[in-house]
């Protein structure tokens, strides 16, 4: 009776480290098959390189520490995503060798300066906004991605913290833009975040 | 009740005053001519091409938020990160390309100050709010790296102070171009402005 309680608990053990030994598998095999489908789409993404143009203000007077933070996070952002081979500076000489270049250009389209002080005496008032139209183009001229994106700051933190959350709305919608082929171009994407 | 009563004659006010007011009179020029010298000193002192900074955003190499020291050495910017280790990093001056000023208002006391004001009971924190605020100069950056790549940096100043260090590199060799005479107080105003 004791022997046959003694192999059942032996079997049970067994069987436990079995289990145990065998399930760290299945999910690193998991992540393998993740990895190689999200490297597949984004395949011809990571095959673009990219250049940040400056911010142009357009019509909208935009203090030149907002369009400064929003191209400094910008390539901060896209550096982040890992989504380009590389990512380039407006004016970068380099520019000229890189053959599968698109070129992302922004320009304000609102912008609402706000306080922080309001913000904290009275929670409701003193937003920072910034709204801006983020185009993707190529070399060519042809333009690949289209948004209107926004950053706003409304409770806590300083102003200019609307300049990086823009940046990485921008980088989000990128993304999950599709982008072609570096051989062909596809069709205009338009949208708003 | 057992005061002696001084005449007037003999206070020391009146002995200086009184007594010898030539005297006096010449003490007191000599002190201030003294303090007035001093004063110019300090001021000589604070209008030097080194000043404390806190670095918000993109001087290559340096941390954003980074408190440290601002300076104009053998024709470059340079800004020292006080933290630890220290990291030094500089930019010649001949490749800036704008310096524009602005001013900005910030609440002071960082996130423990936001959180006690949070806890405060009937709105007290908002009071708070309203006096826990402190102006700050910021000194806006153009600049081009050694393969043309355009670069911008952001640095918070003690109010009064970008102005002096923007005429310091405008003095070493910096380009500023007329645009970067801006308002300083265009990025506190509240207006909407919207393009077409």
């Amino acid at each position: 009776m004791k022997a046959t309680k003694r192999v059942s608990m032996f079997a049970l053990a067994a069987a436990i480290v079995a289990i145990a030994l065998a399930s760290p598998t299945q999910p690193a095999a998991q992540t393998v098959a993740a990895k190689s489908s999200a490297g597949d789409n984004s395949f011809g993404a990571s095959r673009w390189s990219v250049q940040v143009d400056k911010v142009d203000p357009g019509d909208v007077a935009v203090a030149s520490s907002f369009q400064i933070a929003i191209y400094e996070s910008l390539l901060d952002e896209l550096s982040k995503t890992k989504q380009f081979k590389q990512v380039l500076r407006d004016g970068d000489r380099n520019a000229g060798s890189v053959s599968d270049l698109l070129i992302l250009k922004t320009t304000v389209q609102q912008y609402t300066p706000g306080s922080e002080t309001r913000r904290a005496v009275t929670t409701v008032s003193g937003a920072t906004k910034l709204t801006v139209r983020s185009q993707l183009c190529t070399r060519e001229g042809t333009v690949i991605s289209e948004r209107t994106i926004n950053g706003n700051v409304r409770f806590m933190g300083s102003n200019l913290r609307a300049t990086q959350k823009l940046a990485h709305n921008v980088a989000k919608a990128i993304k999950q833009a599709s982008l072609p082929e570096p051989a062909h171009a596809a069709p205009v994407q338009n949208g708003q975040i | 009740m057992n005061r002696k009563t001084i005449p007037p004659y003999r206070t020391l006010d009146s002995y200086l005053l009184k007594g010898l007011p030539a005297l006096t009179f010449w003490t007191l020029l000599i002190l201030c001519r003294d303090g007035a010298l001093a004063q110019t000193a300090s001021v000589t002192t604070d209008t030097s091409s080194s000043m404390r900074a806190t670095h918000l955003l993109g001087f290559q190499g340096a941390k954003n938020n980074a408190k440290g020291m601002l300076s104009i050495q053998d024709n470059a910017l340079q800004f020292q990160d006080s933290g630890k280790p220290a990291v030094q990093v500089q930019v010649k001056i001949a490749s800036v390309q704008g310096v524009f000023l602005g001013e900005q208002s910030k609440q002071v006391g960082g996130l423990p100050m936001t959180l006690g004001k949070t806890a405060a009971p009937y709105g007290g924190g908002r009071v708070v709010s309203l006096f826990a605020h402190k102006n700050y100069d910021t000194l806006t950056l153009e600049y081009v790296d050694a393969d043309g790549g355009f670069h911008g940096a952001i640095f918070q100043l003690e109010k009064g102070q970008a102005e002096v260090f923007r005429n310091e590199l405008v003095t070493n060799g910096a380009h500023v171009s007329e645009t970067a005479n801006e308002p300083a107080k265009r990025s506190t105003t509240e207006v909407v402005c919207e393009s077409n």
